[in-house]
This record gives C-alpha cells, structure tokens and sequence, in this order.
C-alpha cells in the first residue's frame, strides 16, 4: 500500500537525528510553555517562529522546513500535554481546552491523588494522540471533504446540543446550571458583533471591541476564584497539606478509564476536524458525554478519574485532526493552526490540496514525527509528574502568592492589556462567591465559549436561507443534532413524571 | 472571619494597584526623546537607543509578520545598530493599540507600528469606531501590496464577473457572498465593491462573516456560500489544484505568477480597484530628523536583495512609496473607503 511506505519515507525523515532532536526540544519547550498558562500553545509556537528558522538555517530548503514544522508541532503537542498539569494542580487552565479538566483534576489532587490524575492525563492524551494520527493517516481526504460540507446550519444545531448537555456539567440544581449558562452567553455578546459589524455594549471603549477574552474569565473564575475561597477557608483546616499520593495508576483506575480515554479520542477528533469547533468543545461534550453514560453520574465534579480522562483525550485528539483541514485543505481550524500554517508558509510551502504531492517529504516527516513527538512526550512526561505534583505539597502562604502571580502573569503575557487584569480580579471576587453558593462555574464559561458560535452560525445560516427557519430542519445532520437535543432534554423529564427510579442531575 | 475578609480585600486592593503601576510602564520608555534628541544638527545621531515596531495584533498575522520581516532585514542588513524588537499589541483590530499610541506616545521617535487599509476603514465606519486615522500619525512608507479577488468553486456556474453579477442584479436574494472580516472591514468592502459599481445596491448583496480567510474558504469549497472575497496572494494553491475560479481581481494591471490568466475588475468593465497596501508608520508629532532617518532607511531596505527575499519567502509583493507619496496615496485610500462606506450606509 502505497501510504504505508509514503509513512515508512516519513520515519526515515522523522527519525533522522537532528529531526529526533529538534522533536525533543519542541516536545520540552512545549511541555513548560503549556505548563505555564498564558503562554498557551498559540503564543509559544509563534514565538518559536523565528528560532526555528534560525536553528535550521544550515540545512537545504525542503529538510529545513521538514525540520522546524516538526520542532513547531512539538511544541504545540507538548503543550497541549502540558496544559492539563496547572489545571489539576493549582485549579489554574493554563488554556481553554483545559478548563473542564479543573473540574475533577482539582478535586483529585486535594484528595490526594494527583500524581494518579496527572498521569492518567498524560496516558489519556499519548493514546488520543495516536488515535488521531491513525485517522489523519488514513482517513484524511475522504474526511476532510466530509468536514466541508458541515454548514452554519449543522453547526448551530451542534452547539445547540452542547448547550442542553450543559445540564449535565450543572452541581446538583439544573436550574442554576442554566442560569450560568445564559449568563455565559449574555457576557459573550459585549464586543463588535461578527455578522453585523454593530459594536454592543462597548460604550465606544476600545478595549471592549474585542469582547470579554475567555481565558481572563476562566482563570479568574477558576483560579483566583480558588485563592479567595483557600484564603476564607484555612481558618477551618489549617496546615492539612494534600498529599501526592501514588504516580502510577492502578488497575481499577485504568480500567475505569480505559472507556473514557476510548471515547474522547474519537469524539475529540471528529470535533477537532470541523474548522472552528477544536479542542475546547470537544473537551466539554465528552466530559458531559462519560458523565451521561457513567453508572455514577453524581460522583463528577468530586474527583471522577473519567472527569480528567475523557477531556484530556478529546483535546489532544482534538489537535490532531485539526491538522487534517490544514494539511489536506490549507485551511486552518484553530487559530493555532493557522499560525503552523504561517511558519510552513515561511518556507513556501503551501498546505492545501497539493501538499502531500508536491512536497512529500515534509508532509509525511510531520505526520510521522508526530508518532515519535507523543511517545517523547509519554517518556518525558511519566516521571515529571512526581515532580510536578510536589508543587501542591507546598504550604498554602506560599502556594496561594505563586497561583495569583501565574495567573496575573499568564493572562497579561496573552493580552498585553492592563483592562484584562481588572477583568481577571473581578471575574476571581465573582467566581468566589458564585461557587460559595453553588452556581457551577463551568456553565458559564461554556455559554461563553458557545454564545458567538451558536449566534454567528445561525445568523449566517438564515441569512443564507433568506429568514427562512426550515432550514435547520431540511438539513438531516441539523436534524439529527436537533432531535437529539431535544431527547436529551426531554427523556429525563418524561422518565421522571413515570415516576420511575433513574439517576439524572435533577433538582431534588 | 472579618479579619479574612479584610485580608482578601487588602490583596485585591494590591492586585489592582499593581495593575495600574503596570500602565504607567510605556510612558517610562517615551518620555522626552522627542524633545532631547532634536537637539542635533543635520548630522544626527537618531536611533541612539532600542527600538520597538508594534503590531497591533496577536502574533502570527499579517501585520504580525511584517512588523517581524521589518525587523529582522533591518537588522540583518546592519541598517541600525540598535536591537529592534517586535511587540504584539492585539485587542478591537487595531482600534486599542491606536487610541493608546496617539495619546501616550506622542512624539516617541523610537516606536513605530505597521498597519494597512484597517487603518482608514477603522476611522471611517460607524460600528467599532477609532477616534483616529492616518492623519494621527506619521505615515513613514509603503512596503508591500497585495490585492483583494472575487473567487467561486470550480464547479461553478459564473464564468466571469459580468455573468456573477447580472445574477446579483437580477436576484440579490439568490447568492450568498462570503469573507473572512464582519461587515464594514475589508473582506466586505472587497467583497460589494465591484456590485456597487456595477449599480447594485451593495446593501441588498448578501455577505455573510466567517473567522478569517480560511474558514471563508472551507465555506467555498462545502458549498455554503456561492462566491467569496479574499486576498489574491491566498489562492495559488486552489487554483493550481483546480478547485476554485477566480473571477476577477481588484489591481489595475494584471498580477503576474499563477494569477496572470486572471482579469482585472477594470478589464470586465467595472471601474473598480482596491489595494490592500501594508506600510510603516510613526507616532505623533514625530521629529523631523527619525522621520528623514527612516525616509532613508526603509528606501534602502526595499531596494536591498534580503527584503525581496524576505517577500518572496512570505508571498508578499512589493510597493515602496516614501512617506510623501505615501501620504497622498493613503489621503487617495482614504476618500475611496469614506465613499464605500457612504454607499453602504456604515460610514460615520
């Protein structure tokens, strides 16, 4: 077969040693950059933009390029790996498609099972990892097609699903779960609006124009939100320093998570094809998907290993197939691939339908130094998590100055704006007393992250249709996500008024 | 318990001090340049400390790599002997960073930024106003061009300009137009300027608003919207691998490469042109020495082969105008936008 001995090419090139080394130092830097939050995998990559160059400028054109796209792709699978470690030790995303991890990540590091949460991650994203590249090398131009003609309509009626799964990521009253969620969306409509080009609520203030930017809320929502409850809270249960407890998982943790990693691999990676979708969505609908299928569905939220499983395999598959539309179709889904899509331009290579025929060799070297990059990463990453995970035995008076530091420094480092600083107090004071009384955080962030798209999508599908609302109907996958939507909602309330027994995140 | 609440209340004071210390930083690094250094005579010794060129965005764009390309030929080809370092200033497309930089870095010689048409569209329209344009600061000079194409699936039924926009005339309601930037931002000026001079109401042209280029052109090739406007230098590879037909593109003479079979909007009969011009400027009130320095300098460096290597590399073609002409040119821009703008009912 002729794409087995293209991918055997690919390890020649991947496996040439400088390019082994390049993978390495990109898989390392990656690694702390994602573990640092703020410099997420997007600013690391374009800061590493001109190093590349410069670090591979001995080298012919064609091996030149092959070797800093894999330096580069490194970096951003080493911190797609690494973002998970700030979200399970410190309750800080480092970035978006972390954030769901916070929620049982943190929970198991104060029950001391940090080390087993960490390296489960690191498990869950180096299977996701080869899953996706699997799909990527065999699937990729009969999927990248079947990508494309995922319109606004199905678009819209997708995130419509993601917003009744939300009462899935609720605490124990679905009502205020919904309330968060519309509160997300309401905050995410202030800025200049994409489809109409009307400013809303920026009150001619420039640095409203952009909107409310997601990581200054998640970080201080969740972060700071954690400092201010810590601070409170002491008084009660002073010095009881969490322990890290065992690295290696045991058994019964793999094999309760065996399931999860399964499912958030594939889901992450048809989630992570559809440009603009990427890897935060799919990290909230599989958490929200293993909490439906989950014999336990109340033990989420309370330190569930599938809670850190699943959605740190979906954003890792995530990232994988985001590479499909770039490579097959020059199109990049995420904004970070659009800037590894600026540095293979750098090299005039242009991705898009030609590549894998034109220029071979840097195709096929990425697709397989991606292989060698996520088995780096495991390597590297099983023993760093004893040591990462010491960082929370560290006595609070000192952990909690280190965590508003980081988070001030990371949301700084993404906008370089002081406004952003203000946002993030504000957003920590407010996450503080939110979670004080119960009001899931979670919710908020995604109807945030959700709002824009479900807006602009149906926005732009109607004014395709012409106002024409049948159109989410006429088009089957709309349909199907509709009517799936619409069960999700619906079952459990018909189940209820049966008045059978079922386990659902109700009101009681 | 009240005393906690004091503490958590004292550590967001100091948070938020800390936070307005941080505003003040810029100002540090401009004040009085402008005034001490003016001091020398004709032999000046202008660029006497590090200097900073700004992108007004996140790294990676446009203006993001030219900011960088600049800095690096500058540099490379030994034309300042100063570090020059490139800063990302993101936040309102350019709208924060301008407002900042006319106000507080009034006549610091050594930050300059680069910008292109955003820059005349942001001062013009109504939505997501700036207070300034390109009469605020110093234009120092044009470097490259690049220019806007009206493009349609291979599969297409519209052979040419003429016939895609008879269809617009005849039913408005019937296309649906695409591009990569909300309304009133360049793609949708690129995208209804050849229906507005062809005496379509660009206000009935249905243009619906994706995130950036690429996810203009996935909607393309799915077949979600009937033709999309965007930058020529994006389309090589589509068009060599036959899935699109581009129908017209928006310079005055042909492009060369793999666009020369292309006809230009003027050749079909539509008297209309757009360039999406990229160009360095200078703050405010900018001393006459750094501006003759940089008139110099950036002539030079157009002229030098590691600057068209550096275009070749990045796709990029090159236009330098000196600060005058360029001046004119954008006053030229400037009134072509305004106009636009009017027509479309989103001018201020």
């Amino acid at each position: 077969m002729s794409v087995i001995s293209f991918l055997l090419d690919g390890f020649a090139t991947a496996l040439a040693w400088h390019n082994l080394l390049f993978a390495f130092v990109g898989v390392l830097i990656g690694t702390s950059v994602g573990v640092l939050p703020g410099i997420g995998p997007m600013s690391g990559v374009a800061l590493l933009i001109p190093v590349s160059a410069s670090l591979t400028a001995g080298l012919p054109p064609e091996e030149a390029a092959a070797s800093a796209i894999i330096l580069l792709a490194g970096v951003y699978y080493g911190a797609m790996y690494g973002g998970s470690t700030t979200s399970i030790l410190l309750n800080t995303p480092g970035e978006s498609s972390s954030v769901v991890t916070t929620l049982d990540g943190y929970q198991m590091a104060k029950q001391g099972r940090a080390g087993t949460a960490l390296s489960i991650a690191a498990i869950g994203s180096f299977v996701a990892g080869i899953v996706s590249l699997i799909g990527l090398v065999f699937l990729a131009q009969p999927l990248s097609e079947l990508a494309l003609t995922f319109g606004p309509a199905e678009y819209f009626s997708l995130m419509v699903l993601g917003l009744c799964a939300v009462s899935g990521l609720g605490g124990r009253s679905m009502t205020k779960a919904l309330l968060m969620t519309v509160f997300g969306m309401l905050l995410a409509t202030i800025g200049i609006d994409n489809v109409s080009g009307v400013a809303r609520f920026t009150y001619e203030i420039p640095v409203l124009y952009q909107g409310l930017e997601f990581l200054t809320v998640a970080v201080g929502l969740f972060a700071l939100g954690e400092v201010f409850k810590t601070i409170h809270e002491t008084g009660r249960q002073s010095g009881a320093i969490a322990k890290v407890g065992r690295v290696i998982p045991t058994r019964r943790d793999l094999r309760q998570s065996a399931g999860p990693i399964a499912r958030g691999s594939l889901l992450g990676f048809f989630i992570g094809l559809l440009p603009g979708a990427g890897a935060t969505l799919s990290s909230f609908f599989s958490y929200v998907l293993e909490k439906k299928l989950s014999k336990h569905p109340e033990r989420f939220g309370k330190g569930e290993i599938a809670g850190v499983a699943a959605p740190e395999s979906a954003n890792n598959a995530a990232s994988g197939g985001a590479m499909i539309p770039l490579l097959t179709l020059g199109i990049p889904g995420s904004g970070m691939t659009a800037i590894l899509m600026g540095a293979l331009l750098m090299y005039n290579v242009q991705p898009g339908p030609l590549l894998f025929s034109d220029h071979p060799k840097i195709a096929w070297g990425l697709i397989a130094s991606m292989f060698v990059g996520n088995l780096m990463l495991l390597v590297l990453n099983m023993p760093l998590v004893k040591l990462f995970a010491k960082i929370i035995e560290t006595p609070s008076q000192y952990l909690l100055p280190i965590i508003i530091a980081i988070s001030v420094f990371g949301v700084y480092a993404v906008q370089i704006n002081t406004f952003d600083l203000v946002l993030l107090v504000v957003c920590g004071v407010a996450g503080y007393f939110l979670s004080k009384h119960d009001y899931p955080l979670a919710p908020l962030v995604l109807g945030l992250v959700l709002g824009p798209m479900i807006e602009n999508n149906m926005r732009r599908a109607l004014t395709t249709a012409n106002g024409d609302f049948t159109i989410f109907l006429s088009e089957p996958l709309s349909l199907l996500f509709l009517l799936l939507a619409f069960l999700w909602i619906a079952l459990p309330l018909l189940v209820r008024k049966r008045g059978r027994q079922v386990v659902v995140s109700e009101e009681y | 318990m009240k005393k906690r609440w004091a503490c958590s209340l004292l550590s967001a004071a100091l948070l938020l001090t800390l936070t307005a210390c941080g505003q003040g930083n810029p100002q540090t690094n401009g004040g009085g340049t402008g005034t001490s250094t003016s001091t020398a005579a004709h032999h000046s010794s202008y660029p006497e400390k590090p200097l900073v060129v700004v992108a007004p965005s996140g790294a990676g764009g446009g203006w993001d790599k030219t900011a960088r390309s600049l800095a690096k030929v500058l540099v490379e080809n030994k034309q300042i002997d100063q570090p020059v370092t490139v800063e990302n200033k993101p936040g309102g497309g350019g709208v924060v960073f301008l407002s900042e930089y006319v106000t507080k870095d009034k006549g610091n010689d050594y930050r300059l930024f680069v910008n292109s048409p955003p820059l005349l569209i942001n001062h013009r329209k109504k939505e997501g106003n700036s207070p300034f344009g390109y009469e605020d600061v110093t234009p120092l000079a044009q470097l490259t061009k690049d220019f806007g194409a009206i493009v349609v699936p291979a599969d297409s039924p519209y052979e040419n300009l003429k016939q895609l926009l008879e269809e617009l005339k005849a039913d408005p309601a019937k296309l649906t137009m695409a591009g990569g930037s909300a309304p009133g931002s360049m793609d949708h000026l690129i995208a209804v300027l050849p229906a507005a001079k062809y005496g379509i109401d660009p206000k009935a042209v249905k243009y619906v608003s994706y995130d950036g280029g690429g996810e203009a052109m996935a909607a393309l090739l799915g077949g979600n919207a009937d033709a999309i406007a965007t930058d020529a230098s994006s389309l090589g590879e589509y068009l060599k691998a036959g899935r699109i037909r581009v129908l017209g593109v928006s310079s005055d003479q042909r492009l060369g490469g793999h666009l020369a079979d292309i006809p230009t909007f003027k050749e079909q009969g539509i008297d209309a042109s757009f360039t999406i011009w990229r160009g360095v400027f200078g703050p405010p009130e900018m001393s006459a020495e750094a501006v003759a320095f940089w008139d110099k300098t950036l002539e030079q460096l157009a002229a030098s082969d590691s600057w068209q290597a550096e275009l070749q590399r990045n796709a990029w073609e090159s236009e330098y105008r000196n600060a005058t002409e360029f001046k004119t040119f954008l006053a030229e821009q400037d009134r072509q936008i305004n106009e636009l703008l009017q027509s479309l009912g989103m001018a201020k």
